[in-house]
């Protein structure tokens, strides 16, 4: 490559060093190879481009859609492995945040702002806030357990997996919340004839994330706590609290989605909701560059890595690849996607 | 064994880093290889360690072409390397990284670990130095993993070994028994390739000498036909400072002071205080503890008991940002394991320390970090490409500049430099002596943890000298000597 260091480089030239010091390209290529893929798959046809783009358009509106609460999970996992660490207990995070929401916003007689005689929009703002809140103090008690307790994140979450989904049963057992029709707009309130606001909502807090991970003192924290604990500490870092801030914000991300998903659905499964989220959210980060040691990672590329894993599916389902083996294919696509930026640590 | 390079030529990218370099080294002799920081001596050694490719040349091993793609392959040729930077497995104990990829095995195919503790005892034994074998590298002290490295290296019965500044964290007495250790070698028909910028020492072991210079051959010879003044010269391309540093200042109040600090195990009962404008060295031999207490006394560590005083103010610094906030500033040692951020570009590992300093609402000010830091760029002469470049792009010295430009950019009240010219060549040395001077003019307290007595003489109005975590006496003045120096770091008495 030096070779030809002071002449113009050529495409190939040009192509080849993205490939071997762009982290995020050889993710992107994949990316893109994959919509095309998906494209033809559902039939591109120049004559009637009219039909096909609008099932081409649907099917890419309902996939987003379906994927923005494990989408903005997968960006909170990016930082929290960047710091080193891993969260296992988003499932039961969701689960936990979905079922305080809807105590707070039922319309039964049991609904707790309802009782005491909040209603309307009023209500769903401050059940909105108050489960973001929650979320975020869920996360928070995943920090001090880990920080203060030096306890390793792995053990940690393990155990909160357990104690959420397990109380969140128990509490809700035998009580079936009514969420208003209101609530459900959150959703579904469609712009032009589009339900596209989970998508937006994504979109923002990629956008949010992104800036934070690239300009902020804290996001840049997360970076060096990740990739040398000790010289960050002896940088003048508060290694703590940046990892507690960390599982905080983890835990306010899946309070969001856990409002974007009740109020789709109107309802939540105590038992089954977000079980594997976890293993979706840190595969999506994993496929878009993020190190499991720590140190190095995406926002971008959990986006690109999100994207991935999304279309992955969409076209096993195309393809009527029978839904136990699916999985297996979501794991060949993590390791081959760790494959390909192998080259790039060394 | 013979190693001839021939023309070897490497670039990184757009930076060319080796021109047609040529070398021969032969078993039985000591060759030193000299050259500013950045000068290309890692590189070129990183070839021959099977580490970097080159892009042209040969290199031939007793005549016959041989290419390493993989430092496996170097290995199996003969050669052994001690790179600048540690290279240990933190997790392991001592004696198993000693033996790692060469690992001895009882008749049942496991690992003989009494036989390795043995093997590994016996090397500390020889070469004097009072280590377990079965303690976890996490644990040691960068000088301690110095060590192991060296020993590791000298066990290999390799024909060549490449020892890429392996002194830098050593105090002079260890430094002797290593030199002893490659004598023996030597005579034993091995080929060492010895990296220092300590010139004393180069001129003390060495039998020949090259000299690289912006990635070119400039001179080679025999070391007795040259002086370290030559040599330096012939380093950097001018006459390099060897005279006296003026020290006549005006020193103000106390603005440090510590009071019974004992850290358990560590160190224990020390007192000291130290005035503005003042330059207070510390120093010591292995394990006496100098660096944990001024990490403890930069709130990285928690103390057992004792007190700290600032400006005559009693303070708890909770944290390292504590620190910094209140004026104090903290230059670890061991760059790689202390100070550098791998995943991080050069401008962010300059700025770390003042990114909250200059934030708004949270968003870091790139600009006003860039702009300081090319004042201290150009200040320092780090050698570089781009800020946002990997600090993995440096030289071992040019990293360490990026380190000490980022202490300085915090506008301390007291900075304290451990190790500080770890790695860095004779030149740049200079410069960093004269910043140092130039603080201390402009009221700044300065306290230099070293192990090198000449650097504590050249530098300080006074020095602690610590023994086994006490502190053992202070000297100053003219009483400031090598011998007294020595004296005390070894629990002796001023004479
Ligand atoms: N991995 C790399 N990528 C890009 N540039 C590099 C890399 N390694 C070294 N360089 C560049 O090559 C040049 C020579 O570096 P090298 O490490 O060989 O210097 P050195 O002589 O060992 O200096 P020092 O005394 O500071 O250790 C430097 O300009 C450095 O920036
Ligand atoms: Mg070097």
């Amino acid at each position: 490559m030096s070779e030809n260091v002071n002449k113009k480089r050529s495409f190939m030239g040009w192509f080849k060093y993205k490939w071997n010091y762009d982290p995020l390209f050889s993710i992107l290529i994949a990316l893109i190879i994959m919509i095309i893929l998906q494209t033809f798959v559902l039939g591109f046809d120049y004559d009637s481009f009219g039909s096909w783009w609008q099932a081409w358009s649907t099917n890419w509106m309902n996939l987003l859609r379906n994927n923005a609460g494990v989408a903005i999970i997968a960006l909170g996992m990016t930082f929290v492995i960047m710091t080193g660490g891993i969260d296992l207990s988003v499932g039961a995070t969701l689960v936990a945040t979905g079922a305080f929401a809807m105590m707070l916003i039922d319309v039964g007689e049991r609904g707790l702002l309802g009782m005491i005689g909040i209603t309307g929009v009023t209500a769903i703002i401050l059940t909105i806030i108050l489960t973001v809140i929650f979320g975020y103090f869920l996360g928070m008690l995943n920090g001090i357990v880990i920080t203060k307790g030096m306890v390793p994140p792995f053990i940690a979450t393990l155990g909160a997996m357990m104690v959420f989904r397990s109380v969140t049963q128990h509490v809700m057992q035998g009580y079936n919340p009514r969420v208003p029709t209101e609530f459900l707009e959150i959703a579904s309130f469609k712009i032009g004839n589009l339900m596209i606001m989970p998508i937006f909502y994504w979109a923002i807090i990629a956008a949010i994330m992104y800036f934070i991970s690239k300009r902020t003192t804290f996001g840049r924290q997360i970076i060096a706590v990740g990739s040398n604990e000790r010289a960050a500490k002896l940088s003048g870092i508060n290694v703590n609290k940046v990892k507690l801030r960390v599982y905080s914000l983890m835990g306010l991300l899946v309070a969001i989605a856990a409002i974007i998903q009740v109020s789709r659905i109107g309802s939540m499964d105590y038992a089954g909701a977000g079980r594997g989220l976890e293993m979706d959210a840190i595969a999506a980060a994993v496929v878009g560059g993020t190190s499991m040691m720590g140190g190095r990672g995406f926002i971008l590329g959990t986006v690109y890595g999100m994207l991935i894993i999304s279309i992955l599916n969409n076209l096993l389902n195309l393809f009527g690849v029978p839904p136990l083996l699916r999985d297996a294919f979501k794991g060949l696509i993590v390791i081959a996607a760790v494959l390909l930026q192998r080259k790039k640590d060394a | 064994m013979i190693i001839e390079l021939k023309n070897i030529n490497k670039s990184f990218d757009k930076n060319v880093v080796l021109k047609d370099v040529s070398l021969t080294i032969k078993g039985g002799e000591i060759y030193a290889l000299l050259g500013e920081n950045g000068a290309g001596k890692s590189t070129l050694m990183n070839i021959l360690g099977g580490v970097h490719q080159k892009d042209r040349g040969q290199i031939l091993i007793d005549g016959k072409e041989v290419n390493f793609r993989t430092p496996a392959q170097s290995q199996e040729a003969g050669i052994a390397f001690i790179h600048q930077e540690l290279n240990l497995i933190n997790d392991l104990p001592v004696y198993e990284n000693m033996f790692i990829g060469r690992e001895i095995k009882t008749k049942y195919k496991t690992l003989d670990h009494e036989k390795m503790i043995e093997e590994t005892e016996a090397m500390f034994k020889k070469i004097n130095i009072n280590l377990d074998p079965k303690k976890m590298v996490r644990d040691l002290d960068a000088s301690y993993k110095q060590i192991v490295e060296i020993c590791r290296a000298m066990m290999t019965e390799a024909s060549i070994i490449i020892m890429d500044e392996p002194t830098t964290s050593l105090t002079d007495s260890e430094i002797e028994r290593v030199f002893e250790m490659m004598t023996t070698l030597k005579n034993q028909g091995v080929g060492l390739i010895f990296i220092s910028h300590k010139l004393k020492e180069v001129m003390h072991i060495c039998d020949r000498y090259a000299v690289l210079r912006d990635g070119k051959l400039v001179s080679e010879g025999n070391v007795k036909d040259v002086t370290t003044k030559d040599l330096a010269r012939y380093m950097v391309g001018y006459d390099v400072r060897t005279d006296h540093l003026s020290k006549k200042r005006d020193l103000g109040d106390n603005v440090l002071r510590v009071e019974n600090l004992t850290y358990e195990h560590i160190f224990k009962n020390i007192n000291f205080s130290i005035k503005k404008g003042e330059v207070v060295g510390f120093t010591g031999l292995l394990g006496d503890g100098r660096s944990e207490l001024f990490q403890t006394i930069f709130g990285a560590d928690d103390l057992t008991s004792g007190h700290i005083y600032l400006d005559g103010e009693k303070v708890q610094l909770k944290n390292t940002y504590d620190a910094i906030d209140k004026g104090l500033a903290y230059l670890p040692r061991n760059r790689k394991e202390n100070a550098i951020i791998h995943d991080m570009n050069i401008l962010e590992n300059s700025s770390i320390a003042t990114w909250p300093k200059y934030a708004k609402y949270g968003v870091i000010n790139y600009p006003a970090h860039q702009k300081r830091f090319d004042h201290l760029r150009k200040q320092l002469r780090i050698k570089m490409g781009r800020a946002s470049d990997s600090i993995l792009s440096l030289s071992g010295g040019n990293q360490q500049k990026v380190i000490l430009a980022k202490w300085l950019s915090t506008d301390p009240k007291i900075l304290i430099l451990d190790n500080p010219t770890q790695g860095v060549d004779v030149g740049a040395k200079e410069d960093i002596y004269d910043i140092i001077s130039e603080l201390a003019d402009r009221n700044i307290a300065v306290i230099v943890l070293s192990s090198e007595a000449q650097e504590i003489i050249r530098l300080c109005d006074r020095a602690f000298v610590m023994y086994q975590g006490v502190i053992q006496g202070t000297v100053s003045g003219e009483a400031m000597t090598e011998h007294n120096i020595m004296s005390l770091a070894t629990g002796g008495e001023l004479t």
